[in-house]
Formats: C-alpha cells, structure tokens, sequence
C-alpha cells in the first residue's frame, strides 16, 4: 500500500514539475498556481504514505540517505507550501517540484527489506539527526531554488530583456525575503543536526568525529554555510550576491551529503 | 425586425466635435428616443472615443432617419451652427449583422483607440444599465449585449490582447512589481513636476504606491502635484537625503547633464538598508548617469528601455487581434443563429395551431363511431394529441436549431410552404377534405 502511496507521490510531484516548466514555458500564470495546487495534493498523499509505511514512520527510523531525501522533499514542498501562501512565489514551482520528485524518487530506495532490519537497529541520535539533517537540507534547497530564480529576474531586469511580464516570475523582493528566511533557519538546522551526528558517533563508537568522507564533506559545507550567514547577515552582502551564495552553497552540500554517500 | 447603429468614434469624428455630442446621463434621451412604432429598443453609449445608438427596430429605413435627428436634436449640446455638416460626415450607420459585430468589437476592445484597454466593457455595461432603467432595453437587446459581454469575456480569455501593457506608465507600473512584492510599503521619490511624471505618478498610485516625495526646480510646482497626490514637495537640492529613504526613483526634468551621478547613488546605497532600488529615467535627454546601472542592487531603466517594451507589447496585441477577430465572427454567427431561431417562432405557432385544428376536426368526425365502440372520448383525445406531438417535434427542433440566418429563413419558407401554413383556412380545410 505504501509503495503505492509513494508511487502516487512521484507521479503526482513530477506532474506538478511538468506544470510549472509549461507556466514559466508558455508565460501562463494559470499553470504555475496549477502546479502549486497539484504540489500540495502530492505532499497529502505524501504525509499519508509516511504513516502507512513502517519504513518512513514518524520519529524516522530510517538512518540512510534514500529516507532522509524522501523526508527532506517532503519537508522542502510543505516550507514552499506555506511560503507560497504569504508571497507570490508560484513560479518557484519549477525548482521545488521536480526537487521534490527527485526526493521521493531517491526515496524509494529505502523500501528494500533488508535496509528497514537495519535501521530498526539505529540508535535515538540517529533518528533525530536525520530528521534535523532533513529539514535543514529541504530549508537549504528552497534557498537554493529562490536564489536561482532570483538571478534570472536579476539578469532578465539587468540586461532588460523580457521585461514587464509581470506574474512570470516572482519578485526580487518576494524572492530574497524567501532567501534570507531558509538560510538562516536551514542553517541552524543543519547546526543541530551536525551536533546530533557527533552524539550519534559518540553513542555507538565513543569517537567523538566519525571521520567519514561524509562527516567532512557535510562540516566543510556547515562552515561555508557560516560564511554565508556571516556574510549576510553580519557584513550587509547584496541581494545578488546571497542569491549567488544560497545557490552555490547548496549545490555544494548536495554533493557532501548525497555524492559522498553514494560514491564512497 | 432589423438592429440599427448610428455612431461617430475617434476615427470618424474629431475631439471637438464628439464632445458636442457625449451624453453624461443616457436616460432622458433614450426615453424620447423609444416609441412603439419605430423604436423598440435602444441603448445609447457615450464614451471620450465615441458616442452611439444601437436600436431594434420593426422599420430600418425609418429609424435610420430618426436615429440622424435623435444626434442632431437631442444629442447636440452646444454645437456650432455648422455642426451638421461636420456631424453628417462623421457618422457611421450600420445595420443588421455589421452592427452586431461592431458592438461585439467595440466590447472586446478591438475597436479601441489603444487596443486591448479594459475601460470599455465597463463603459458598455454602464450604457446597457442605463438603459434597462430607462425602460428602453428589452428582451432582443438584452439577450444581444449579455452576447457582446460574453463575446468580451471569451476575447479576454482566449487571447493575449490585453495582457501586456502598452503605455510607458504601465510599464514602469509593471516593472516596479517585478521587483517589489506591493508599492503599499515603498516610498517614491519623483525629479520633475511635468505631465508624464503626472502620468506615472498615477499609474503608481493605482499600483498601490502609498508615499511620494516630489523634488522639482520650481518648489511652487512641485507642491501643486504634491497636493494633489497626498505627497511631500522638496528641492533639488534635497535629492541625495531622499535618494537614500526611496524605493523607486521616477526623474523626467529637462537639462543636459544628469541630476542624479553614480556617486550621488552609491552613497545613498551605503546609508539605506539592503533592498532594491528601481529607478526609471524618463527624461531626454537623460537625467541619471547610465553606469548607476552597474550598481548592485539598482535597476536603472530609461525611456528608450520603457518605450521598446510598450511596442513590442502593442505589436502582441496587434498579432492577437486576428484571433479576437475570429471569435467575433464566431459569436456573430451564434447571435445570428438565435435570431434565426426568434423568427421561427410565428412559424411553429401557425404549425401547432394548424395541427391542432385538423385534430380536432378528426377527431370530432370519428367521435359519433368510436364512442359507440365503447372507447372513452378522454384516451382518443390522448392518442390524437401524442400523435400530433410525435409528428411535430422533428421538424420543430429543426426550424428552433437554424445557426445561420440565411438558411434558416430558406428553412422556414420552404416549411410554410410544405406545411401549407399561408392559404387561406377555409381552402386548406376543404382541400383536406377533398383528399380525404
């Protein structure tokens, strides 16, 4: 049944992507608040299907990145749902839905049998930081997707191209709020997930740093995080730049915590 | 029946001639205007590109030549005495289907001075109230203007024609929201106090712009507008404090070197908090250095930027007329189609009530035996009237289902024709007889 539910997700979350690519596509606004809509249906069936499967239950049991990504597409598309509702950020569709399908796609890995035996093992830290580590990641990506949509209105605005096509996409202003609020609540996330990790370690090897490739490569990017933070924050970095930055700092933990993980 | 239209537009009549002729109330005139005789029904639209009478009538010819003496007699207020000759070129009548499709372009703004503009279907809905409080709107007109709406709504819907804005104003109007989430929180600081910065201020406003700065050379003109629009009146001299608390620069004030230079900007960016700054230079030659624009955080845009987009946007609107054409065609055929059907109406009485006649007839001629047989005169009565019901519903469906008035009216000839339905009563009885 919740192999089902999950299947539904996906082709609910990938029909969602291919409405919005049409909206920004064809300039129709109609499209985009579709998808917005379908997007929301996906997350319902998506809730549902975490309490029908043992292997998404809530606390996660699920220590693995096929979980966490499925838990963090989730997350990420119900952070984009009530944003969606304040600003009008629909266009942002285009990056969320298809991040979301990807998500639940990885996920599905995490229904093999031997995988759920093994994560019922897992110990409390790990629980809590796989879903600290979800949260911040899905917060972290929604930055990531505005700040890229606010370099194209940027560059668009710029180089005066398409101009005055109001409703294609959202405004800078709308876009860097979305920015300012996912990086500094993701970044405190991915702090406490960092913290949950070391105690998790700790828990079951006495080590106090687990000297991973994945453990470095998801401290590398907490500290670059930081800068970026720092940055704007502390030293009154432009809109561009933290778009730039929300952007780049994503794609590099991308490659910390999923590439590592699955090419070490 | 036919539909009359006598009008003058833009095109056909100059601005101080239609002002002679624009109506602020259009219900003492209709009232004079609507008779039982010619008149039917009416419905007058003025507007400050055109004013016309749109009637239905049972004599054409007639109320054509009312329609002229209603422009020239109730309509002219205050015309020069050689308006006449002025007026009589002006306007343009049309009758039947091309009335029908001019009010339906008129609706979908195809008509339009500025293609596209939403005004007139509010403007053409205010003429149809008017006249339905006035009493001269009955049931052809109504069901034809709620069709023009319909028409309107569907050209809207369908096509791109009045998506994009076309005015420099509403450019700048929609460049500010592809920046700013809402104008009511942003303030506007505006260099100049003449006529197009009047223009975008108002656009503003009407985007929700809530606070506005005025800084002119001339202060006096300056507090003018500033009282108009509920704002604050400065000197050019005040324009680096200012620069630092606006949101959006609006600067269009003659001279040849610029008011506002990159330094003036940068250091107003290093006193404001991290948010956008749009600023539209709308002067020639221009008023704001052009490098302002490689600032971070600025977006600089001049009138030649404004003006590009205005007429790649009208030329969009110009390629989606052709659709909107199509439409307008296709509902005039629909319009025509009901009207064809209206006509049909005395032909299916005359059809039923022949029908019926007969019926009875037969039925009273083989009452006498019938009864005899034991059967109820009630279920012969029954039996007769279902027959005559089944018969009919075929070729009645038929004549009420005409789409084209041509052939529809061919329609309804040959089926009083089949049907016998012009002869004389008493002849066609006996002939029926004969036969039988």
């Amino acid at each position: 049944m919740s192999a089902d539910l999950h299947a539904l997700t996906a082709a609910i979350y990938l029909t969602a992507s291919v409405l919005a690519t049409l909206g920004l596509a064809l300039r129709r606004a109609a499209f985009s608040r579709t998808a917005v809509a379908v997007l929301a249906a996906g997350a319902v069936v998506h809730a549902i299907a975490f309490f029908e499967s043992p292997a998404f239950a809530l606390p996660p049991r699920n220590a693995g990145l096929p979980g966490a990504a499925d838990l963090a597409a989730w997350l990420g598309t119900v952070v984009f749902l009530g944003l969606v509702r304040r600003a009008r950020l629909h266009a942002l569709a285009v990056l969320v839905a298809p991040a979301a399908f990807l998500g639940v796609f990885v996920g599905s890995f995490a229904l093999d049998p031997a995988s759920l035996a093994a994560r019922e093992q897992a110990p409390a830290w790990a629980h809590a930081h796989v879903l600290l580590a979800s949260a911040g990641f899905a917060l972290l990506g929604v930055a990531g997707a505005a700040g890229l949509l606010y370099l194209a209105q940027h560059r668009s605005l710029k180089r005066k191209t398409r101009l005055g096509q109001r409703a294609l996409l959202p405004p800078l202003e709308a876009l860097d709020r979305v920015n300012a609020f996912t990086v500094s609540v993701g970044f405190l996330l991915l702090s406490l997930a960092l913290v949950t990790g070391v105690l998790w370690t700790h828990a079951t090897t006495g080590a106090l740093w687990p000297r991973s490739p994945h453990a470095n490569a998801a401290l590398v990017a907490w500290a670059i995080y930081a800068a970026l933070v720092g940055a704007r924050f502390l030293a009154r970095q432009g809109a561009a730049w933290s778009a730039r930055s929300a952007a780049a700092g994503f794609a590099f933990l991308v490659l910390a915590v999923a590439g590592v993980g699955v090419w070490r | 029946m036919n539909i009359v239209l006598l009008g003058m537009n833009h095109r056909t009549a100059p601005l101080a001639l239609r002002e002679h002729y624009a109506v602020d109330d259009p219900g003492p005139p209709l009232a004079k205007l609507v008779d039982r005789d010619v008149v039917a029904e009416a419905v007058l639209l003025s507007t400050c590109n055109r004013v016309e009478a749109l009637v239905w009538t049972a004599r054409p010819e007639v109320a054509r030549l009312r329609l002229r003496s209603f422009f020239e007699r109730e309509l002219a207020q205050g015309a020069p005495p050689d308006a006449g000759v002025a007026l009589g070129e002006s306007l343009y009548e049309l009758t039947g289907g091309e009335a029908v499709r001019h009010l339906f372009r008129v609706a979908a703004s195809i008509d339009s001075m500025v293609l596209g503009e939403p005004q007139i279907l509010g403007q053409v809905k205010d003429a149809y109230r008017a006249a339905v409080e006035a009493g001269a709107c009955g049931s052809i007109l109504t069901r034809l203007y709620q069709h023009a709406f319909a028409t309107a709504k569907r050209v809207r819907n369908e096509t791109r024609i009045a998506e994009r804005p076309v005015s420099v104003a509403r450019v700048a109007a929609e460049l500010a929201a592809e920046i700013f989430e809402t104008l009511e929180d942003k303030a506007a600081l505006l260099v100049g106090a003449g006529d197009m910065i009047e223009l975008a201020l108002e656009t503003m406003r009407e985007a929700g712009l809530s606070r506005v700065r005025i800084a002119n050379r001339t202060r006096a003109r300056a507090e003018s507008l500033a009282s108009r629009f509920d704002g604050t009146a400065h000197g050019l001299d005040e324009l680096p404090g200012l620069l630092g608390t606006s949101d959006v620069v609006l600067t269009c004030i003659g001279g040849h070197a610029p008011i506002l230079a990159r330094e003036h900007v940068e250091r107003a960016l290093r006193g404001r908090p991290l948010r956008p700054l749009l600023v539209l230079d709308l002067g020639v030659p221009r008023n704001v250095d052009p490098s302002v624009d490689e600032l971070d955080g600025v977006y600089l845009h001049d009138v030649d930027d404004l003006g590009r987009v205005a007429e790649a946007n009208a030329e969009e609107r110009r390629r989606e007329k052709i659709l909107a054409e199509a439409i307008v065609l296709e509902e005039c055929q629909r319009f025509d189609g009901w009207l064809a059907a209206l006509a049909a109406v005395p032909t299916i009485r005359d059809l039923r009530d022949r029908a019926e006649r007969i019926r009875a007839r037969e039925v009273e001629r083989a009452a006498g035996r019938l009864e005899a047989a034991g059967v109820p005169r009630e279920a012969l009565d029954a039996l007769t009237r279902s027959l005559v019901n089944k018969l009919l519903h075929a070729p009645v469906a038929r004549l009420r289902a005409q789409e084209d008035r041509e052939q529809g009216l061919a329609t309804l000839e040959a089926a009083r024709a089949l049907f016998a339905l012009d002869g004389d009563e008493a002849d066609e009885d006996a002939a029926e007889d004969g036969e039988a």
